[in-house]
């Protein structure tokens, strides 16, 4: 029997996050992960993460992942069990049972934390068993955990953040995506991420789903429909789309199997992506010592669960030590995860939350509607309205070098107002508002373009030369185009508009892998440039 | 049409959507009756790819929101493991 | 396929090892999983389906679903999508349900 006073399960985000909370404050802590390795999803986000400075926004969910793995190692106060399957708890007698290399380890902890979070939804169509048919985390796993190609040419089902991301990252490992498809009349996602497909040529067909796999031993086709308002099949509108893979993003379901099994009252809403446990705003279920964090609480994404790992791990362990530091500080998670909650994007994890506890509300305000980006929503492009909102006046876009922020929907992100040198980008008190840039401050130094997580901003010299302007924007792809070398240059569809030449390439540490490269265009082109091919 | 004998609805015990429209149209309409004829959710992955949809059909011919359905249960352990990790030949208390 | 070059990532690989699937020789890195190597080597399709015979593959890759199960030196029922490739390995498509005759 092995005594502790916290057990946490799961080692992705939450989990970590609980341990560290529990940790740092010489609680003697048990962290246990089925994988010989640690940080679930985190290890496997290549991209910049949304959300505000004190949650590390701007910075890719790799490097974040680093850190905190290299924080538990040094942490004298947790033992770390890796390999090590939980089996099941018993709560009469308080053990939880655990399988490690064969081994059957006992443990008996004070409080227990779950931080499972969460497997992939399966979706039913024809041949939906078909080798070449994978889930989105399994093409992550292959890609950015082993270094191997999946596949060559992807059919992305799903257009949730997962989705848009996972068909980037695709793009990124070098391989094709051959569109991206969402039954709802609208992207899931965040619509920057859209963006960024949509300049690589990637289509999105939405109002669309996958009627079947077509292959005799693996993948090599896939039909899709489209569906009208009420979802029903649109007879006639199929299209039959050739690949060697379908990736399957369709959302995620919380890994409850501990709790429920344990005995903690479960209920299921469906915005919170299934049977969840019933827990209070401190994380603690209906069974007094048993805390949760992360996607198994409801599924969100990896800032929230991050803070609620650490909400968790300090409640449990305030049980025990009671320390007035620690309530400031819980408080101020309590407020963090609010705001993150609060903008448009955050209706549907809002109205699960206030479901979860009869009686108890958790959110009295957050806003349900946004601005008026329907056109963008549905495609990833924004409209000429959209545009023309940002643009400065005809004088200042002919003085200097501008910023454009191509931004229209309301979601909790900072770090442009955070990395501008002159104090140029404001949002106002709530990160869910659109960035504003006041164009007498913006000096056009450009260095907000590696900063936005969307890769959503461009820097404009409209009058370059004469007859030509440039165009800053941000590449993530390889190989890294020559200063010098000419180019194709696409527009937000990826649709080639013209041949251009690079006039400068910016790479540096501190832009961690996000390089700005400016591109000479004519003139007429420069609220139309908005992404580079190399010419092979 | 659907071919629903040509969709999977439970990888581990082959089980297609035929199979559980059939059932629930039968009367089966609780998941834990379902699991015991057809085994879904008893294989390997424990219903983590047929619980959802299972549910879903089963909601989609009752009427009866999801909500409202009665759940899938889980028992440890949570996937399969070996017989002597069971009987503990490697474990302190033997 | 593996990944050469990445333009956020650099993977680190193992050394060179190799192991047996079905009778043919395997080319993996040290610390890569045998699902991951048999996909480098273009090897998808890993064994049909207990009742149906459809052909099945890799799905989840994080030991949840029941589509790698292999037989592992001599082990049924093993999942290869979380378990690393050893220089040597003798690795078997399984039978539907496996059987412990090795």
């Amino acid at each position: 029997m092995i005594e502790t006073d916290i057990l946490v399960v799961g080692g992705g985000p939450a989990g970590i996050s609980a341990a560290l909370a529990c940790g740092r404050n010489n609680i003697k802590t048990v962290l246990i992960e089925e994988r010989d390795f640690l940080g679930g999803q985190l290890i496997k986000q290549t991209h910049r993460f949304f959300g505000s400075k004190e949650e590390r926004a701007g910075s890719r969910g790799i490097r974040i992942a680093e850190d905190l793995m290299n924080e538990i190692k040094k942490n004298k106060n947790i033992d770390l069990y890796l390999d090590a399957r939980a089996l099941g708890y018993y709560e009469e007698e308080k053990i939880f049972t655990v399988l490690q290399n064969g081994r059957m380890l006992k443990f008996s902890p004070r409080k227990l934390i779950i931080a499972t979070g969460a497997f992939e939804k399966s979706l039913s169509f024809e041949n939906n068993d078909l080798p070449g048919i994978y889930g989105a985390g399994a093409v992550q796993t292959l890609m950015n955990i082993y270094g191997v190609k999946p596949a060559e040419r992807v059919l992305m089902i799903g257009s949730g953040n997962i989705g848009l991301i996972v068909s980037y990252q695709l793009i990124q490992a070098g391989v094709q995506v051959v569109g991206v498809i969402e039954a709802a009349p609208e992207i899931g996602g965040y619509a920057v991420h859209a963006s960024k497909i949509r300049r690589l040529g990637v289509p999105l067909y939405t109002s669309h789903t996958i009627k079947k796999a077509i292959g005799n031993e693996f993948v090599t086709g896939a039909e899709i429909i489209e569906l009208d308002r009420n979802w029903n099949e649109i007879k006639g509108t199929e299209k039959k789309i050739d690949c060697d893979c379908i990736c399957l993003s369709v959302g995620l379901s919380p890994l409850v199997d501990i709790l429920s099994q344990s005995g903690c009252e479960m209920v299921y809403i469906p915005e919170l992506g299934g049977e969840v446990p019933v827990r209070n705003e401190n994380m603690q279920t209906s069974i007094d010592n048993i805390y949760v964090a992360g996607d198994l609480a409801g599924i969100e994404e990896a800032t929230a669960a991050m803070l609620e790992g650490e909400l968790a791990g300090l409640c449990a362990a305030n049980t025990f030590i009671n320390d007035v530091k620690q309530d400031e500080r819980i408080e101020k998670i309590k407020n963090n995860l609010e705001v993150l909650r609060s903008g448009p994007k955050g209706s549907k994890i809002r109205s699960g939350l206030n479901k979860l506890i009869k009686g108890e509300t958790f959110f009295q305000g957050g806003r349900n509607t946004g601005s008026e980006i329907e056109a963008f929503k549905k495609t990833g492009i924004p409209s000429g309205e959209n545009l023309r909102s940002i643009l400065p006046d005809e004088k200042r876009i002919n003085e200097t070098p501008f910023a454009l922020i191509e931004c229209f929907q309301e979601i909790p992100c900072d770090p442009c107002v955070n990395n501008c040198p002159f104090g140029a980008i404001t949002e106002g008190t709530d990160i869910n508002n659109l960035p504003k840039i006041d164009y007498s401050k913006c000096t056009g130094c450009g260095s907000c373009i590696s900063r936005c997580p969307g890769l959503a901003i461009f820097l404009i010299n409209k009058n370059y030369s004469e007859n030509t302007s440039t165009v800053s924007m941000p590449y993530e792809m390889l190989p890294v185009p020559q200063k010098g070398e000419i180019v194709d240059v696409l527009d937000r569809e990826g649709k080639k508009i013209v041949s251009g030449k690079v006039v400068k390439v910016l790479k540096n540490e501190k832009m961690d892998k996000t390089n700005v490269i400016s591109v000479e265009i004519p003139k007429e082109f420069f609220n139309v440039a908005r992404n580079i091919r190399l010419v092979k | 049409m659907m071919k629903e004998d040509n969709i999977i609805v439970c990888r581990c015990e082959d089980v297609t959507l035929k199979d559980i429209r059939e059932l629930i149209k039968r009367g089966y309409t609780n998941i834990e009756e379902i699991k015991r004829i057809t085994r879904c959710g008893m294989g390997p992955c424990q219903g983590k790819n047929c619980g959802q949809i299972i549910l879903r059909e089963i909601s989609m011919i009752t009427g009866i929101p999801v909500e409202k359905l009665t759940l899938q249960r889980y028992r440890p352990p949570f996937g399969g493991i070996k017989f002597s990790e069971v009987l503990g030949e490697n474990n302190d208390e033997k | 396929m593996r990944i050469e070059k990445h333009p956020i990532l650099t993977f680190e690989r193992g050394k060179e090892i190799y192991f047996i699937f079905d009778g043919k020789r395997i080319k993996a890195f040290e610390g890569e999983t045998i699902a991951a190597a048999l996909h480098a080597d273009g090897i998808i399709k890993y064994n049909t389906s207990p009742k149906l015979h459809r052909p099945r593959g890799l799905f989840c890759a994080v030991g949840h679903c029941s589509s790698c199960l292999m037989t592992v030196n001599g082990v049924p029922n093993t999942r290869i999508c979380v378990t690393r490739a050893k220089e040597g390995m003798i690795v078997h498509s399984q039978n539907p349900r496996g059987d412990l005759n090795d």
